[in-house]
């Protein structure tokens, strides 16, 4: 079903494989972006129902010469009709809520530090920069380097205020609050530089509080790790 | 710039000094227009005035100069974001983020919800045959808070001291760690302050729709604006208690040392849940009244009768019902875990059931009327097809594990500006032009109207629709500025262009009061051909109104007596009516607040406890005056 989904929509990815978060770099990503383009499918035919009734109904009952001493009919409603549309968008909703609660029960970021497996990164978020720590305690500010291929589990937590990590090409934002620590997992990530950002509004230089990462071959991760801590 | 006073150099940037330059030479020719035209009576008559009308239309001219102020900081931002790296006059970080923040707080608190405010306090009265507000001295009260309120909070940009944490005021950014300056108590007070006067207004209309409908008119036979002023009066006794409680605890937090919101014991989360048990319905609280004002607009115009009245208030019921409980669906990000984010993606699904029904009940008044394109009726059929488009985004919102990239985009902006703009905003326009004539006696000008609605509809969208691909490019919300690489230039620069079609369209409705006040003609009664009892009262609606009491026998009944040639039927058997006297009262205690609430917060607890004991005062005299006392003499009860 997903994809067939996929297919339907296709001529329309295809115009907009340039937009970052619908041209995902990660697994993870690439559940949001079906989420993104499955609801919106669902959501046109909602909006085309009702552009259209709306542009017959104006143009057809519209105020002319020869209707200005009509007086319309007196209808006090439809049950039938008024159970279509609350039956109906009903069902749609119901079609949204399935894949929307298997990905969302997948994807939640969780507050406890469990188990996962993945490459575990510390991000500690501070006024205006990011320290990423590695596995084997190797940091850097501002430059997350990751293998291509792997799945990385995010575990974030900030010194001041609440900050918000985001890498628009990689997969969705998730919190970073002081007194906690929160875990994300990204899966499959692929080769590339990515710009991050925090998403999360932490003061007056918010904007600049910018990230990039870049994700390696294996090989090169594995040198990255090596060099001068 | 700096500049030397009193041996002291006091630092002042170039936008505030321009704002004292402007609001002072506003000021001089106001003084002088008032001198002149001998004006002073009439502002000493308002300034004590607890009449419905008079007190409805001070809501809607400060709500609407604060929309002014917010709608100019609108273009501030939309200038300073029209390409990359700009650099706009002063509104870079500290200066753009209080520019942010002034928008969000004064369009929110002090603009929507008191112009809607004002609209109810004008026309619930004369749609359900009450003569006013069952408290009016309550009214004046309310109104004083929030013009204090309002007033606080714009003082803080006069003193170059405007807060910089956003409208949601997110904790611990808000604590005293984080910004210890007084910008943050602004926000603190002012909102609180008007948000007190809310709540009174809101308690005021419950009682008012309760107790003194017309004989007749019972709860199935209100309009459906009385019935969305009604349960959205209930909204905001519940959601602005809880904003009254957050605030409190963060003045605590940052007056008196506690750790609400801190993780020094606290919880900086706490905020958040607290903010938005509040924020989501507050959405509800903008957007159910103009719901409310379509249904009347769209009847009229229509010659028709509301499809589906029963359908149309069940679904008011239940979204102010559900509206309580999808606010984590602002905190999908914060890690509540899998549960939480299922929980509450599905309740906020469920939303969008009563509100389909509506635009489907809409659409279908439509059906078979006679549409006549008044410039109410276009901005309310504009409001259909734009409210549609945030309405979906809405739904795609929903989905948590979407949200995880639309939170805190352009896309989110993008998504409630369509609802509340295409819903407060286009519903603010459109009772504007259909109870102008109620409001001061003369219709505002159609050819005008229609300027004003197509320019603001096309800017709007403009400036709205690129925005959600902004999100989706990866520009989250609240930052001055991005990179010529990252393919946001484009979107931007269209977004800014729509920005300022918007600011057109407003200079095209001043012209229109300018235009409609020199003219000065006068309108009948009944100018639309109405549907409801208001359109029974003489316009401007005068300070007695029903006498006597029409009888109601109808959802629509000016109408199906018009219909069927023959007046009202009238009784003189009804519940005794409030009695409104002028009073000053209501504006000293609200100066007195005022006065208290400046002074805490630069901590001169003294005359706080001075202006406090002002408040005290007021409410003792009020306590002991009853202005009913005269007329219970005459029917001989005392």
């Amino acid at each position: 079903m997903k994809k067939l989904a996929v297919f339907l929509l296709l001529p329309l990815l295809a115009g907009c494989s340039s937009i970052t978060v619908l041209d995902p770099k990660s697994t993870t990503g690439e559940e949001q972006a079906y989420l993104i383009w499955f609801s919106l499918g669902l959501m046109m035919i909602v909006l085309v129902v009702v552009f259209v009734l709306f542009a017959r109904f104006v143009i057809k009952y519209r105020y002319t010469e020869e209707r200005k001493n009509d007086i319309p009919e007196d209808v006090k409603g439809n049950l039938k009709l008024e159970l279509t549309w609350t039956i109906l968008p009903i069902i749609l909703l119901i079609v949204l809520a399935v894949p929307t609660i298997a990905i969302t029960y997948n994807q939640s970021p969780k507050m406890a530090a469990e188990a996962d497996d993945g490459i575990d990164i510390g991000v500690a978020a501070q006024q205006f920069t990011w320290t990423f720590s590695q596995p084997n305690g190797k940091t850097d500010q501002n430059k997350l380097v990751l293998p291509e291929g792997e799945d990385v589990t995010l575990h974030l937590s900030s010194k001041d205020v609440i900050h918000s990590f985001w890498v628009p090409a990689l997969a969705g934002k998730i919190d970073a609050i002081p007194g906690r620590t929160v875990t994300y997992e990204i899966k499959h990530l692929q080769k590339g530089t990515y710009r991050g950002k925090c998403a999360e509004y932490c003061g007056t230089q918010h904007t600049n509080m910018v990230f990039e990462v870049q994700v390696v071959s294996k090989k090169a991760y594995q040198k990255y790790l090596k060099e001068m801590k | 710039m700096d500049i030397s006073l009193f041996g002291k150099t006091i630092n002042l940037p170039s936008d505030v000094l321009a704002a004292w330059i402007f609001t002072g030479i506003i000021g001089i020719v106001l003084v002088v227009y008032i001198w002149k035209k001998k004006k002073l009576p009439v502002i000493w008559e308002y300034m004590r005035t607890t009449n419905h009308r008079k007190i409805g239309t001070l809501y809607i001219l400060f709500g609407f100069i604060f929309f002014l102020r917010a709608g100019l900081d609108a273009l501030f931002i939309r200038s300073q974001l029209a390409l990359p790296n700009n650099d706009f006059w002063v509104f870079q970080s500290q200066k753009y983020s209080e520019v942010f923040t002034t928008h969000g707080t004064m369009m929110i608190f002090f603009a929507a919800t008191p112009m809607l405010l004002g609209l109810m306090n004008i026309a619930v009265p004369l749609q359900i045959g009450a003569r006013d507000l069952a408290y009016p001295f309550l009214n004046a009260v309310g109104f004083w808070l929030f013009f204090a309120g309002g007033m606080l909070f714009n003082l803080a940009f006069f003193l170059n001291k405007a807060p910089a944490i956003g409208w949601t005021g997110y904790a611990p950014l808000t604590g005293p760690t984080h910004t210890p300056g007084v910008n943050t108590d602004y926000y603190v007070f002012g909102v609180q302050i008007s948000g007190l006067g809310t709540i009174l207004t809101a308690l005021n209309m419950m009682v008012t729709i309760i107790r003194h409908r017309a004989p007749g008119m019972k709860l199935t036979r209100m309009p459906l604006f009385t019935w969305a002023s009604l349960i959205t009066s209930f909204l905001i006794l519940v959601a602005f208690t809880v904003l009254a409680i957050a605030l409190y605890l963060l003045m605590f937090d940052r007056l008196f040392g506690t750790n609400f919101f801190t993780t020094n014991g606290g919880n900086p989360v706490y905020w958040q849940h607290l903010f938005w048990i509040f924020g989501h319905p507050e959405v509800y609280i903008l957007a159910l009244p103009a719901f409310g004002i379509f249904s009347d607009v769209i009847s009229t115009f229509s010659k028709k009768r509301l499809f589906g009245y029963p359908a149309m208030v069940i679904s008011i019921v239940m979204i102010g019902f559900l509206s309580f409980m999808v606010w984590a669906h602002h905190m999908f990000t914060v890690g509540l875990g899998p549960m939480a984010n299922t929980f509450f993606a599905i309740t906020t699904m469920t939303i969008a059931v009563p509100t389909g029904v509506k635009i489907f009940n809409w659409l279908f008044t439509i059906r078979g009327g006679v549409i006549h394109f008044s410039t109410a009726m276009l901005f309310a059929l504009g409001f259909i097809p734009s409210f549609v488009m945030g309405g979906v985004t809405g739904v795609m919102l929903s989905v948590s594990a979407a949200d995880f990239q639309f939170h805190d985009s352009y896309f989110v902006v993008a998504h409630f500006h369509y609802v509340i703009l295409a819903s407060t905003i286009l519903g603010i326009f459109s009772a504007l032009y259909y109870w102008y004539p109620k409001i001061t006696g003369y219709a505002l000008d159609e050819k005008l109207g229609k300027w004003h609605f197509w320019l603001f509809l096309i800017g709007f969208h403009l400036t709205f629709f690129p925005l959600h691909i902004a999100g989706l490019q990866g520009m989250p919300r609240r930052v001055f500025t991005y990179d010529p690489g990252e393919g946001l230039t484009a979107i931007n620069f269209i977004a800014t262009i729509g920005a300022f079609t918007m600011g057109i369209s407003i200079l095209c409705l001043f012209w229109n009061l300018f235009k409609t006040h020199r003219k000065a003609e006068k309108v009948g009664n009944d100018p639309w051909d109405g549907r409801t009892l208001e359109w029974y009262v003489a316009s401007p609606a005068p300070e007695h109104t029903f006498d006597p009491m029409p009888i109601v026998e109808d959802i629509d009944p000016l109408w199906v007596a018009k219909r069927q040639n023959r007046p009202m039927r009238t009784t003189d058997h009804h519940r005794i009516a409030p009695l409104s006297k002028s009073s000053i009262l209501p504006f000293v205690m609200a100066m007195c607040l005022f006065l208290l609430a400046f002074t805490m917060i630069y901590h001169l607890y003294w005359v706080s406890a001075i202006a406090g004991i002002g408040v005290l005062a007021c409410m003792v005299i009020r306590s002991l005056t009853d202005e009913r006392k005269s007329f219970y003499r005459s029917i001989n009860w005392l």
